[in-house]
């Protein structure tokens, strides 16, 4: 009888302990953000629903008092960020300090278009840093090219499942997860609506398919003589195939069939009939109508948004934070020229990226991750694996994860979704809702080691060669899909 | 009778007989010694890499691999960069680059250092003024003139509409036509400050009373300039042009800042599509096969350049 009772008491509170801990799970965690339900009504539902304490998820997988050094590069705040994110930049790095008072932390910031550079040079020479936090399109190469050791989700605390499953194929090599979201965007449209109504445009719509952007931008250059869309085309810049895909995906073409579910990667799709046709809505602003900045080749999305501001160009694809950026150049406008800026801030509209002539609607899915490295590649040949996971974990949390992607990004842990600053960022950043429903449209690049010189250098190359008459569209097409097929095939 | 100590006789035995280089080398032996430190830090700094890098021109890097793992291809980067049409665009470019704005500076800057050598009021200010382009960091100033060149909000588009001169603003960096002689502008711009140092150097070495003597005997400005100031400033032209060619050929920051080799290419030199292919496209074995065929033709201008070092100092020995 004893026994029994015993085993029954054993049973009774082996059970009891699991209800327990699975009740405490489910209050500390919360039901998973379901992607299927995914719209801005949906994402004001769930914000501010459920608290974090970072420091204590953290400590489960760093103790707050271990002792070490981390060496660290990230992708910090440029020109064209808002100072809001200057801001919350600075509160991180404090507040890891002050979190883990005991590593010693050696942080260094670096550019979009310089980390790439930077740290491909350090790896040639073993001189990496111990974690990185590289753009969504840096993962695949170095991962492929073994620098980065494994890294999953479940290693710093949290699920697979709390990231965006784009964002986890692009830190995956060949089944291999090597890195952790830490932000996920996508784009938006963004016009000036008083430009609208002057050119005889309905100020308060945007232009439904890429085919109306290229009308309108002529409208709005021969009515008013500003430029209408704000074509990028420089080399080596970020900002380029940001705003050049989502056109070519739009038409149904691509570099290889990145747009579809599964790709595979095998075909190149840079010289179809679709993609052709994409450039050639390029061309037909740039060339053919004369109706967007002729500065395009040289210019930068930085350079686009005073153009924006001084009310001299009507349209662009960009972040959301582009409105807090507008306030932010606005503070530093003098004289009647505060007033114009104001008038360009109270007509700033965000709507979805057109579509294509099919109806297809797409945008790049951004974003960053971080990886930590192999030790062998690293400057000293020793990694602080307890230090690179703590920042991991703190960068990746649903707090840190939301509040560094504040304006600009969304949160890479969908967890983030949840917190009271999503409600707070709802209120208080201007068109969030626009942005997030971009979301489900978005398209990561090729998870491809060759990626990076495709986008940075053989679209943006295929755009100017086009642009400038160099070549026909035809040619440039030709051009550009001949050097992706001699890449993969791996040319000299 | 000679008594030698032990010292003098270790020494005597290390001598090396007969008077070959070896002796020489050991008379030397001192000098050799003062020396060796810089030799030494200059073969890991410079001779290492030079190594490396024609090893590296042989190989083939694809992005998918490390570069410990480069694939052995012979002669093929050489074939592939000869055989390549962007070679004869950037080549071409950087010939236009170098030969245009060494020419251009040096004869801006020595018209300038002539003008600069006569006494007039001002002239301390005037000199102080024209050596600030050199002096501007060029990143500063490729920034700076980008705005200006700027194709919708340049400053030189809006005072040509101002004035009624254009009716839009000038294309200087967005075309393929006139990127590069804009660039060379910029180049000119800043480089010209340097001849102009230089000339106004050798100008101080021209004997005035050579100049008097050719006045007295009815010389006008242009003869007495041609047949007395500019014999005596061959060589420091020659040393200045070539130092200019060097830089220009070597010129980085000015390219790459304000256009990044584009559009399409048309301000690509060697050096900025070296970068890319290096640091862009990660061909680390086509940028070395490039920087070893770089390295052939800045030696041999280097060549020259000793070789006029080499003509002042006997001209000098003579004297």
């Amino acid at each position: 009888m004893t026994s029994t009772s015993l085993g029954g008491a054993v049973v009774r509170g082996t059970v009891s302990t699991a209800l327990l801990v699975s009740l405490m799970s489910a209050s500390a965690l919360g039901a998973p953000v379901d992607l299927s339900k995914w719209s801005p009504q949906y994402v004001r539902s769930i914000a501010g629903t459920q608290d974090f304490d970072t420091a204590a998820d953290c400590a489960k997988v760093t103790p707050l008092d271990y002792k070490g050094r981390l060496t660290f590069w990230y992708q910090g705040v440029f020109e064209g960020d808002p100072d809001l994110l200057r801001q919350y930049y600075k509160d991180f790095f404090a507040t890891f300090r002050k979190t883990y008072p005991n590593i010693q932390l050696e942080d260094q910031a670096l550019t979009y278009n310089d980390l790439l550079d930077k740290f491909r040079t350090a790896l040639l020479g073993n001189a990496a840093p111990m974690a990185v936090r590289l753009q969504i399109l840096g993962g695949t190469e170095f991962a492929s090219k073994g620098y980065l050791r494994p890294l999953k989700p479940e290693d710093i605390g949290y699920a697979t499942d709390d990231f965006w499953p784009g964002a986890m194929k692009a830190v995956t090599w060949e089944g291999v997860t090597y890195g952790i979201p830490t932000n996920n965007e996508t784009m938006a449209f963004i016009w000036n609506a008083d430009i609208f109504k002057r050119a005889g445009l309905d100020p308060d719509k945007a232009p439904a398919t890429w085919d109306d952007v290229v009308k309108y931008s002529k409208q709005i250059h021969d009515k008013l003589g500003i430029a209408g869309y704000g074509l990028v085309a420089r080399k080596n810049a970020g900002n380029t195939p940001y705003r050049f895909m989502p056109q070519l995906w739009a038409y149904g073409g691509g570099v290889f069939d990145e747009a579809n579910a599964n790709p595979t990667y095998k075909q190149v799709e840079l010289n179809s009939a679709q993609s052709k046709a994409a450039l050639q809505a390029s061309y037909d602003m740039y060339v053919r109508d004369k109706s967007v900045p002729v500065s395009a080749l040289t210019n930068q999305q930085a350079d686009n948004q005073p153009l924006f501001l001084a009310g001299q160009l009507a349209m662009m694809v960009s972040h959301p934070s582009d409105y807090n950026v507008m306030l932010d150049l606005q503070k530093k406008t003098t004289g009647t020229d505060k007033d114009k800026a104001q008038t360009v801030i109270d007509n700033m509209r965000y709507g979805l990226i057109p579509t294509g002539p099919n109806g297809k609607r797409a945008v790049v899915f951004g974003g960053s991750n971080i990886h930590i490295l192999k030790p062998e590649y690293v400057e000293g040949g020793k990694v602080d694996e307890p230090a690179a996971k703590a920042i991991g974990c703190m960068w990746a949390s649903p707090e840190w994860s939301l509040k560094m992607a504040y304006a600009g990004s969304n949160p890479g842990n969908l967890n983030g979704f949840k917190t009271k600053w999503m409600k707070e960022r709802l209120d208080s950043i201007k068109f969030l809702d626009v942005t997030t429903s971009m979301l489900p449209y978005g398209i990561p690049f090729p998870a491809l080691p060759q990626s990076p010189e495709i986008m940075n250098i053989i679209v943006p190359d295929m755009l100017q060669n086009a642009l400038t008459g160099t070549m026909t569209v035809d040619q440039a097409a030709e051009d550009a899909a001949k050097k992706v097929k001699n890449l993969t095939a791996g040319g000299l | 009778m000679t008594i030698l100590t032990g010292k003098a006789e270790t020494s005597r035995r290390l001598r090396p007989e007969g008077s070959g280089l070896l002796r020489k080398i050991w008379e030397h032996r001192a000098d050799y010694a003062y020396v060796l430190p810089a030799i030494a830090v200059m073969l890991i700094v410079i001779a290492y890499p030079i190594y490396y890098t024609i090893e590296l021109s042989f190989f083939n890097t694809p992005p998918g691999l490390q570069l410990r793992d480069k694939i052995f291809v012979g002669l093929n980067n050489y074939t592939a960069i000869l055989t390549s049409p962007v070679f004869w665009t950037v080549t071409r470019n950087t010939l236009i680059w170098t030969a245009g704005s060494t020419l251009i500076s040096f004869v801006l800057g020595f018209a300038s250092a002539l003008a600069l050598h006569r006494d007039f009021v001002g002239r301390g200010i005037l000199r102080a003024i024209l050596i600030i382009p050199w002096v501007i960091s060029a990143v500063a100033a490729s920034y700076i003139w980008k705005w200006i060149y700027h194709s919708d909000f340049g400053i030189i588009g809006a005072v040509l509409v101002g004035l009624g001169l254009a009716d839009r603003p000038p294309n200087f960096i967005d075309s393929v036509n006139t990127v590069l002689p804009s660039l060379i502008v910029v180049n000119i711009w800043r480089e010209f400050p340097f001849a102009m140092i230089m000339m106004m150097a050798g100008l101080q070495t021209v004997p005035d009373q050579l100049l008097r003597a050719a006045k007295v005997d009815g010389a006008n400005a242009w003869q007495r300039f041609w047949h007395v100031t500019f014999p005596h400033l061959r060589n420091v032209s020659t040393v200045t042009i070539l130092l200019l060619a060097v830089a220009n050929f070597n010129s980085f920051i000015i390219p790459w800042i304000m256009t990044g080799g584009g559009p399409s290419n048309a301000s690509h030199i060697w050096i900025t599509h070296i970068y890319e292919l290096a640091f862009g496209r990660q061909r680390w074995g086509v940028a070395s096969a490039y920087s070893v065929l770089l390295f052939l033709i800045l030696m041999s201008l280097g060549y020259f350049y000793v070789r006029a070092l080499s003509g002042n100092e006997r001209k000098d020995g003579s004297a």
